[in-house]
C-alpha cells in the first residue's frame, strides 16, 4: 500500500462488507492536515469489536486470523502525526439509525506521508464493483473540491440505468478527471 | 540453516520465542504491506519497524523469525503478541546493511 488511494479503497470496502448501502467518503486536505472520513449505514460494530479494531490479530474474516486494514491505516496516521477514531452503532442498538464512522487524520506534509495515488480511479473502481451503493465522494483541497454523488447521478439517469454501465463509468471517469484538472490550475 | 547457528554467528539477542526453527532465506525491508507480499515462508525478516503489525505480518507469512536491526526495541504489546503467536523475534545492534552483509557470508541461505 504505497499510495493513499489504496487505503481509501481498503477502508471503504469494509463499509461495503458491513452491508452499507449509503457510504460517504470525504477527504479534506488543507494546511498540511488530511482528514479522511468514511461514514456508512452498515451493520455497525459492538463495543468489543471497536475495542479490538486496531489489533491486527482481530478480524471478522474466517479464512485467516489476521486483519491489517485498520492497523495499517492507524500506523500511517500515527507515523505522520495523526490518529484514527471510530464510532459505531449496531443494528441491534438502533434498527433505524445504525452504522460506522471512521475518521483518520494525517500530516499530509509529513516526510513519511505517501503519495495520494489515483483517487479518481479508486472512486470509479468502488462504483463499478458496487453499483447499488449510494456513494458520495468529496475531496476538498485549499482551492476547491471534487465531488461525486451517486444518489444525484441516479436521479438524473433514472431507475433503469445502472451506474456500472460502460457509458456511465466513462462519464464519471471524465467528470473526475476534469474536476482534478481544475484543482491543478 | 538453524536459527541457533545464525544467532551464534551474528551474536544476536533473542527477544521472544524459541530459536528451534530453520531459516531458508532472508528478506529485508520496512514497508509492511510490501513485506507482506514478499516474505517467503521460513525467511529471516530484517526490519527496523517495531510495532505489533510486524508480528502480524511475520505470522501471516510464516517467517522463520523477525530480526530487529539497530537495537530497535519491540513495543510492549508486540512482545506480548509475539509470545502469543509463537513468532520468534531477534535483535542486533548492527544496521540492516551490516546484517545482510554478514548473512551473505553464511552458506545455506537464499
Amino acid at each position: 500500500m504505497e499510495e493513499f488511494s489504496l487505503y481509501v479503497l481498503d477502508i471503504t470496502m469494509n463499509s461495503v462488507r458491513a452491508g452499507a448501502d449509503k457510504i460517504d467518503v470525504t477527504l479534506d486536505d488543507r494546511d498540511g492536515i488530511l482528514t479522511f472520513t468514511v461514514a456508512d449505514n452498515g451493520c455497525g460494530m459492538t463495543k468489543e469489536q471497536l475495542r479490538r479494531l486496531t489489533d491486527p490479530f482481530f478480524t471478522t474474516r474466517k479464512t485467516r486470523g489476521v486483519g491489517l486494514g485498520v492497523p495499517f491505516l492507524k500506523m500511517l496516521a500515527e507515523q505522520t502525526g495523526g490518529d484514527v477514531r471510530v464510532t459505531s452503532v449496531t443494528a441491534e442498538e438502533s434498527p433505524e439509525n445504525h452504522g460506522t464512522t471512521l475518521t483518520a487524520t494525517f500530516g499530509s506534509d509529513h516526510i513519511d506521508f505517501i503519495p495520494m495515488g489515483d483517487l479518481a480511479d479508486t472512486f470509479v473502481t468502488l462504483i463499478q464493483g458496487n453499483p447499488d451503493v449510494d456513494f458520495t465522494f468529496t475531496h476538498r483541497v485549499r482551492n476547491g473540491e471534487v465531488r461525486l454523488s451517486c444518489p444525484e447521478l441516479r436521479q438524473i439517469l433514472g431507475e433503469g440505468v445502472p451506474l456500472s454501465s460502460f457509458e456511465v463509468l466513462e462519464w464519471i471517469r471524465k467528470y473526475l478527471a476534469e474536476g482534478y484538472a481544475e484543482l491543478e490550475k | 540453516m538453524k536459527l541457533t547457528d545464525i544467532i551464534d554467528t551474528l551474536s544476536l539477542t533473542v527477544v521472544a520465542g524459541d530459536a528451534e526453527r530453520e531459516a531458508e532465506g532472508v528478506y529485508a525491508g520496512d514497508f509492511l504491506s510490501r513485506a507482506m507480499s514478499h516474505i517467503c515462508a521460513d525467511d529471516l525478516w530484517i526490519t527496523i519497524m517495531n510495532n505489533v503489525n510486524v508480528i502480524a505480518v511475520a505470522s501471516l507469512t510464516d517467517a522463520a523469525a523477525v530480526l530487529l536491526a539497530e537495537n530497535v526495541a519491540l513495543a510492549p504489546d508486540a512482545v506480548e503478541a509475539a509470545k502469543a503467536k509463537d513468532v520468534t523475534v531477534l535483535s542486533s545492534d548492527k544496521s540492516v546493511y551490516e546484517l545482510c552483509a554478514a548473512l551473505s557470508r553464511i552458506d545455506g541461505l537464499s
